[in-house]
């Protein structure tokens, strides 16, 4: 299962730094793309703006199969108050470029699943495989607005996988 | 429009006031929670895998206090952190971090007396354009962990 979720992770950060390069973000001393799991990283008061942040929510297990499929759903947190250059006035399209990459990122929806465990990173012997998102409507808060997606992301247990 | 055209000249005053202010207060000692200079580029690091090995920044002096005496059932207590600037500003030099809300941002925390709190605002007091005290709102940590404070 956590396997599933680091390669999640993984690859949507991967893809990011095709679809777009230029969203990145400093943290904890590291320049990376602009993409984050929640729960890996110092609790923050508030979400950051123009990154997108990984919530792991709910978990189901279907065992009718031949080897056990679990069900994991992803939030994926976003939000922006534009650019200071267009004083936030550009923050609708801002956030439709996020609805855009995160588009993007999420096809194809597999890919194979690796153990970060082990240095360097070993592929496993299934894939993971994800669901179209589900986009929330658009909150506002202030200046920011805001969305979350919703993804429901499958992956087979394997021999000996906790 | 209006310009500020004082001739004053900063002269530190605001800091040694402010440092008298917070010592005779009980002045103590605060931890920030900083990450290392040379952060974990690896993919463990950005999985929860590899400890982040954080490091404590001693900022003194400092006064802590509790906001509100009434506690919400559920809710974590707050607190309130006042911090000297010219603490600051030294750590900013050490750190050769601008601007010095940086640094707070950059924290994953802060630890008073062995406890871990989050900080959920920043605000600051200046005179004559140099911040003399920051004000930081702390929310307690839910961790219950008791903090090394030994400088990494």
């Amino acid at each position: 299962m956590q396997n599933a979720k680091d390669t999640f992770y993984i690859t949507l950060r991967n893809r990011l730094a095709t679809v777009n390069p230029a969203r990145t973000m400093t943290l904890r001393g590291v320049l990376r793309p602009g993409i984050l799991v929640e729960e890996a990283e110092p609790a923050a008061a508030q979400l950051p703006t123009d990154v997108f942040v990984l919530r792991w929510t709910k978990f189901a297990v279907d065992g009718q199969l031949p080897s056990i499929l679990t069900n994991l759903t992803c939030e994926i947190h976003y939000a922006t108050a534009g650019t200071q250059e267009n004083a936030g006035l550009d923050r609708g399209r801002s956030l439709e470029e996020m609805d855009n990459e995160l588009l993007q990122m999420l096809w194809p929806a597999y890919t194979p699943k690796m153990n970060y465990t082990q240095t360097p990173a070993v592929e496993m012997g299934t894939n993971i495989f994800w669901s179209q998102a589900t986009f929330a409507p658009e909150t506002t808060t202030r200046e920011r607005v805001g969305r979350i997606a919703t993804v429901k992301v499958f992956a087979f247990q394997e021999q000996g996988e906790q | 429009m209006s310009a500020d055209l004082n001739t004053l000249n900063m002269d530190g005053h605001a800091f040694r006031l402010a440092d008298a202010l917070l010592r005779s207060q009980g002045g103590t000692t605060a931890f920030l929670q900083m990450p290392p200079a040379t952060g974990d580029t690896s993919d463990a690091g950005q999985l929860g895998i590899d400890a982040p090995n954080f490091q404590s920044l001693p900022l003194s002096p400092v006064v802590f206090r509790r906001v509100r005496a009434t506690m919400t059932e559920g809710k974590p207590a707050k607190y309130e952190l006042i911090v000297s600037g010219a603490a600051v500003q030294a750590a900013v030099g050490a750190l050769q971090i601008a601007p010095a809300d940086l640094l707070f941002q950059m924290a994953a925390g802060v630890t008073v007396a062995g406890e871990l709190f989050l900080i959920e605002a920043v605000s600051l007091s200046e005179c004559l354009g140099a911040v003399y005290v920051y004000r930081l709102l702390l929310r307690e940590s839910a961790s219950g962990w008791q903090m090394q404070t030994t400088q990494g």
